[in-house]
């Protein structure tokens, strides 16, 4: 089976039922995908397809083949991160970490939909990914940053 | 500058972690480092740094656990009973059988293979639902969670308890099989005073009774373990706050020298209290391996996460509390009863009831029964979060009997030193919490507005209203069409945050001028290694980006505690600050002579070198090349706390609350959180801290309760759609900030413990602004709506 992973064509073997974050994770190396709960509780395997968040965990991978997946490393690197990444990093919207890749994967996800946000709409669109050290409040802060353009310019729609 | 002690190296000393008390030998540093005060021209030190791995977090390329991929690498997951107490056959044929399975391992395996004391592992007595009665090994998680699930667990059922009251009744079924159910020398009686003679004394007394409930430390990265073996060498990735705490389960349980386990832990998803030992997790996947000569990748799912990996035992306490009528208390009483699982230890509600209050006659006891529920664990500040609640609660209804200002009898009744143990304060500056909490939050103003003055007045008179406050300041309102009423309330904190010995660390300065701290610690998400870091590089004089901090590995890094108590900081900053100041100091002899000065004329910043004497200057890197690979590495050690002090953080914390007195739905508006814990490392790492405990407290208020069916024992919501945890939607605004100076008497870092502290008073002080809102009391936790909307008014 052919998939579309952050720019790249990957070639992967699954049966057509595995789940979008297995591959992801077992396969492809791509760890940064995390999984929380595996029944869409937590939001830790957001990733984006076709730009929308979905829950890698409840995405059956037969299912986006023909998608553009882009997970937490597609949106930038330690060398070249995305302004989200880079503003979580700077205000601390991040303590363990664990829930961090699928908390930046659903902000990018509502910044490319709707490029101000306000803080009501930050909090609904989020509401989906849980933080169990409390960074709920520097999240907000880092995405309303990002939305005034203090982290630099987003790129153009999901890779 | 550091100077040799003299006398004993090793002495024995007092310990405390969480209220406990150990006595231990430790060993006194080698020489004397001067306390950074609240004078020291600290320039990274107390910095707002962002953190060292951040941007490893964002890009997700920080490795955790269940990151770690080893070459052949199998998959194990545990098999679970589902039934409070009986008897288990697991039948497995099926499992065997199927494709990519290479083992199952129940009882029958493993009996009499791990030491006894070590690990249990896989026992056919089913004491609570989800025990693990085996595992399946496969070749891919997702074949060894489909054999997993092909695993017939049958239980032949057993009577079982699941309630205190059950627990302790006449001819209740004994959950260890034999015996009573009342552990821990129950019931615990802590007395000082004369508590008939206090109460006889009071002039107004208050009694209530309090319940809390079970919650769960639902952190998101679940328990998981990767295991290999090298030879007879076992090597443990583990998710853990205590990666020497795991060496040593290992070592038990597989006979082994501590020289042939290594713990590694990079980086970790949350503890909270829940991850301080190895569990049946980390035995089966190191089992598996050695019994199939590969790698195993055990993790926990959400399910055992929930059922089984420990949690905050629910509470009843029975208060009373007597005062005269100027507010000054004369008696505290508290009887608790707590249902503490299959087994846990006596974190139990009472020692605030001593702690936080100037009385001269407190009486509790705490009784604890064991229960057929998994066990306990600590969960972030265990007992005080209880306590704080009843405690808490039962001032504010005495503030209310009083007609006093509840924050004014807070401040009547503080604590000069610590009363229970009849010793001084190393700091204590609750009184600034109370005075500076109470000025942001606007306390005053808001609650001469609720009591029925000019709202719009006192809106306007508190210049200072932080955002998220009320617009408007009357007690009931219509908000988008919901009618509300609106409440204020507050609740203070204490605990016990000194940490102590033995932690140890190593700098070591390499060939290019930059240095490595290395300490075994572990970073939980609270930004240790970037307060380690920061510390190194102002011990030093040099740059945060200079060095770097290695942390969590049992076989190359020297030995600290778990993290837990929230005694990371205080222990092993300590430690890596003498460190760093014992290899500067070697620095400095090489650079003397290199510049011919003397070393005592020489300091360092940002990384430079600079003699006073001659105002010549050397970078770190010059001396290091012209060292070339001669190795300077520095050493240091924590030594005891000072004797007869109580080291302890405190905090006041505000709410304000909007309750629907139509659905009964609790919103919490806004927090304003005063807090000290001595020198504030990094305010920033420290205000997440803050947020982090104070939106668990919220939970803990509003939210959280693992539900059991006791008439089947069984947990009802082992997941995290049911058992809820706060959303970003229900963060409120946050304003937490920190009073304190450098506490010197402490240590000389000056920090003391923030980890905990935060969770305690928020949910009292939420109840506190709700009873405030509704005119009835809340009584027990969560606040759900049926509930508030079954509360009586007052």
């Amino acid at each position: 089976m052919h998939l579309h992973v952050n720019g790249r064509a990957r070639e992967v073997h699954a049966p057509g039922h595995a789940s979008l974050l297995t591959v992801l994770r077992e396969q492809l190396a791509l760890t940064g995908t995390k999984e929380g709960c595996g029944h869409g509780e937590c939001g830790a395997c957001t990733v984006l397809v076709d730009g929308r968040p979905e829950y890698a965990c409840l995405t059956l991978v037969g299912a986006v083949d023909d998608a553009k997946i882009t997970t937490i490393e597609g949106l930038g690197s330690p060398a070249a991160p995305h302004p989200l990444q880079i503003a979580f990093a700077a205000l601390d919207a991040t303590q363990c970490g664990f829930c961090t890749p699928g908390q930046v994967v659903s902000a990018a996800a509502l910044l490319a939909q709707n490029a101000n946000p306000s803080e009501a709409e930050i909090r609904e669109a989020m509401v989906g990914n849980l933080c169990r050290c409390g960074t709920y409040p520097k999240i907000i802060a880092a995405i309303l940053a990002v939305a005034r353009g203090e982290y630099g310019a987003l790129p153009e729609g999901a890779r | 500058m550091a100077r040799a002690r003299k006398g004993r190296r090793f002495i024995t000393t007092t310990v405390e972690v969480e209220g406990r008390e150990e006595v231990k030998v430790v060993e006194m540093p080698a020489f004397d480092v001067a306390p950074w005060g609240d004078d020291a021209a600290l320039t990274i030190v107390g910095q707002r740094a962002p953190r060292v791995d951040a941007l490893e977090k964002t890009t997700g390329r920080a490795r955790y656990t269940a990151d770690i991929a080893r070459p052949g690498m199998l998959h194990a997951v545990l098999v679970r009973a589902h039934a409070a107490a009986g008897v288990a056959t697991v039948d497995a044929s099926v499992a065997r059988a199927m494709r990519g399975v290479l083992d199952v391992i129940t009882a029958d395996e493993v009996a009499g293979q791990l030491a006894s004391g070590g690990a249990k592992l896989f026992e056919r007595t089913i004491r609570y639902s989800g025990q693990p009665v085996a595992a399946v090994c496969a070749e891919t998680l997702g074949a060894a969670r489909a054999a997993a699930a092909a695993v017939r667990v049958s239980v032949a059922p057993a009577p079982f308890v699941v309630t205190y009251d059950a627990s302790v009744a006449p001819g209740a079924p004994s959950v260890k099989g034999s015996g009573s159910n009342l552990a821990l020398n129950s019931p615990l009686v802590e007395s000082r005073g004369d508590i008939a003679a206090g109460l006889a004394k009071a002039q107004v007394t208050v009694s209530l009774t309090v319940r809390t409930p079970c919650a769960l430390h639902s952190a998101l990265e679940p328990h998981g373990a990767v295991a290999e073996w090298e030879g007879d060498r076992l090597v443990v990735w583990e998710s853990t706050q205590g990666v020497f705490r795991v060496r040593a389960n290992l070592a038990a349980a597989f006979r082994l020298p501590h020289t042939h386990v290594r713990v590694l832990c990079d980086f970790m998803g949350g503890g909270f209290g829940a991850k301080n030992a190895a569990g049946p997790h980390t035995y089966a996947a190191a089992f598996l391996a050695r019994r199939l000569q590969l790698p195993v990748r055990c993790l926990v799912d959400r399910e055992g996460e929930q059922l089984d990996t420990g949690n905050r035992p629910a509470s009843l306490q029975r208060i009373t509390l007597g005062a005269r009528r100027d507010g000054r208390l004369t008696a505290i009483r508290c009887e608790a009863e707590i249902p503490l699982g299959v087994m846990g230890w006596e974190g139990g509600p009472a020692k605030i009831y001593h702690e936080l209050y100037s009385c001269p006659n407190v009486h509790t006891t705490e009784a604890f029964a064991l229960v057929n529920t998994s066990a306990m664990q600590a969960f972030r500040a265990p007992g005080h979060a209880e306590g704080a609640f009843g405690l808490e609660r039962a001032m504010d209804l005495l503030a209310r009997k009083l007609g006093m200002d509840p924050v004014a009898l807070r401040v009547k009744n503080f604590a000069k030193k610590d009363e229970e143990k009849q010793r001084p304060w190393s700091g204590n500056g609750l009184l600034r919490c109370y005075e500076e909490g109470a000025r942001r939050f606007g306390w005053s103003e808001r609650r001469a507005a609720l009591a029925g003055g000019d709202a719009r007045a006192a809106v306007a008179r508190d210049a200072r209203v932080s955002r998220g406050a009320s617009a408007s300041l009357a007690r009931e309102a219509v908000v988008d069409g919901r009618r509300v009423r609106r409440g204020i309330g507050v609740a203070a904190q204490c605990w016990g945050t000194g940490g102590g010995p033995p932690a140890y660390a190593l700098v070591r300065l390499n060939a290019d001028g930059t240095a490595t701290v290395l300490t075994g610690t572990q970073d939980l998400g609270t930004g240790a290694r970037t307060v380690f870091a920061q510390v190194a590089a102002e011990a030093l004089g040099m740059t945060l980006a200079q060095v770097r901090c290695v942390i969590g590995d049992t076989e190359r890094l020297p030995y600290t505690g778990n993290s837990w108590g929230s005694m990371t900081t205080p222990s092993v900053a300590p430690a890596v600050r003498m460190a760093a100041e014992d290899a500067r100091a070697q620095l400095f002899e090489a650079a003397a002579e290199m510049l011919g000065v003397a070393p005592e004329s020489l300091s360092a910043s940002a990384g430079t070198i600079r003699s006073s004497a001659t105002d010549q200057t050397m970078t770190y890197a010059a001396v290091a090349k012209k060292l070339g690979e001669v190795c300077i590495i520095g050493r240091g050690s924590r030594g005891p706390n000072v004797p007869k002090t109580g080291i302890f953080s405190f905090g006041a914390q505000f709410a304000e609350v909007e309750v629907d007195v139509d659905t009964g739905v609790v919103r919490v508006l806004r927090i304003v959180a005063a807090h000290d814990c001595g020198r504030v490392l990094n305010p920033t790492l420290a205000e997440s801290q803050l947020e982090g405990g104070i939106l668990q407290g919220l939970g803990y208020a509003l939210f959280e309760e693992r539900v059991l069916d006791a008439s089947l024992g069984l947990p009802l919501n082992p997941s995290l759609h049911d058992y809820k945890v706060p959303t970003m939607v229900d963060a409120p605004v946050i304003e937490a900030f920190c009073v304190g100076g450098a506490d010197a008497t402490a240590n000389h870092v000056g920090a003391r413990g923030l980890a905990e502290p935060p969770i305690i008073p928020t949910a009292p002080a939420i109840a506190n602004a709700v009873a405030d809102a509704l005119g009835a009391e809340p009584l027990e936790i969560p606040l759900t709506p049926w509930r508030m909307l079954g509360l009586a008014p007052r």
